[in-house]
């Protein structure tokens, strides 16, 4: 009985590891800005999930406990606290009617100088498609610093991506 | 709604709420933000898709199924026999492995560090208990109410420890996160102290038992068991 448990088990698990391996390197890339840590990360994270697999029944609620593991797998093997993320202060900016000329690339650069504190929800968000409310819960927080978090994020890409800081910042490279 | 707490929502949740959408249909400045809005959150979404390392789920897959199959997954599923299970192997775990670690640290105190380490995920994905059930188990140790005034409670779960059944309370304080093991069957006999892995915790005695208190830093720690004692 328990060797057929543990091959059905084995089985979803597998196909649970091929259904969200993707998404979770690339929140744990996003968390760590490394490739080999976001790597190392995942691979603990789903060592660690398959030791408690048997105990998920909710297929639902698989997905928010990788990334619940992922997230406490990254700040333990990297050292960091979870528990008092980065207080970076972001500007606060004006909402302004004018976004224009937004470069993907630069998008890209900017995030990873967006403190982990502001990344964190955005990537949770963003690539997890996790609400507000879910987000508060995964990171220990109130939906209102989450809220907070999500709107001074897209500010600051949003201010560091129009055409006009990004000739600022290749005229200083040039 | 006006077109401030429309933008605003629209950067923080991403998505249009009816209500929003109703103040979008009669605001020409709001449906240009949320065109510019929409292109940007398609570029984001771009560039948040790193590439990932070729047949990483098959290198995934390899390393978790060359583990030996640890004997705890042998447990039933339900929750009543997870309590019952793992208690045996959190007692001997939790508390011996930090114990073997750091011989310095009270052995209870690197427990609840340990147990928020490696389990406390599990007992939040499991979920919550009812208020009502949380009000009469934790009334002789520490009521939830006296709980509710440390912080705002994200989670309470009963959960195996220290050959027991003990209550995990997730506070959020601030910017800090605060786990307490609320133990009514477990006396700690003085106050005990310790830090690992970036964290701390501290045992105290609190009405008929005991509560672990885990927390970013010794100062943290310190500020709700001072205020746990306070109110004692």
């Amino acid at each position: 009985m328990p060797d057929k448990l543990s091959a059905e088990d084995r089985a979803r698990f597998e196909s649970a590891v091929r259904a969200h391996a993707a998404e979770l390197y690339r929140y744990a890339y996003w968390l760590a800005r490394d490739r080999q840590l976001a790597e190392d990360t995942v691979q603990e994270a789903f060592l660690r999930a398959w030791r408690s697999f048997r105990e998920v029944r909710d297929e639902h609620s698989v997905r928010a406990w990788f990334y619940t593991i992922v997230r406490n797998e990254f700040y333990r093997l990297s050292g960091r606290d979870a528990g008092r993320p980065q207080t970076v202060d972001i500007e606060e900016l004006e909402i302004a009617d004018s976004q224009a000329g937004v470069f993907g690339m630069e998008i890209r650069d900017a995030l990873k100088g967006l403190p982990a504190a502001y990344a964190e929800p955005l990537a949770l968000q963003v690539l997890g498609g996790f609400s507000c409310g879910e987000i508060a819960s995964m990171l220990a927080t109130t939906e209102g610093a989450i809220m907070t978090r999500l709107t001074r994020a897209r500010q600051a890409l949003k201010k560091l991506t129009t055409a006009e800081s990004v000739k600022v910042r290749r005229g200083r490279l040039a | 709604m006006n077109c401030l707490d429309y933008r605003r929502e629209l950067l923080a949740r991403a998505i249009e709420s009816p209500t929003m959408r109703e103040h979008r249909l009669q605001c020409v400045q709001c449906t240009a933000f949320r065109t510019e809005h929409l292109r940007f959150e398609s570029r984001l979404q771009d560039a948040l898709q790193v590439p990932v390392p070729p047949a990483f789920e098959n290198r995934v897959i390899e390393r978790v199924f060359s583990e030996p199959v640890p004997t705890q997954m042998l447990v039933s599923a339900s929750r009543r026999r997870w309590l019952l299970g793992a208690a045996a192997a959190a007692a001997a775990g939790l508390i011996a492995t930090p114990l073997l670690l750091s011989r310095r640290e009270d052995p209870l105190a690197l427990g609840c560090i340990q147990w928020v380490i490696k389990e406390e995920a599990k007992s939040i994905m499991m979920g919550a208990m009812p208020r009502e059930e949380a009000v009469r188990v934790l009334a002789a140790t520490l009521p939830l109410e006296r709980i509710e005034r440390l912080g705002q409670v994200r989670h309470i779960a009963p959960c195996p420890f220290n050959d027991g059944t003990a209550y995990h309370v997730v506070l959020s304080r601030g910017e800090d996160k605060i786990t307490l093991l609320v133990m009514p069957e477990g006396t700690a006999a003085k106050r005990s102290r310790a830090q690992y892995e970036g964290m701390a915790a501290t045992v105290i005695t609190a009405g008929t038992g005991s509560v672990g208190i885990v927390g970013p830093s010794r100062a943290v720690v310190t500020g709700v068991a001072v205020q746990i004692g306070a109110a004692s």
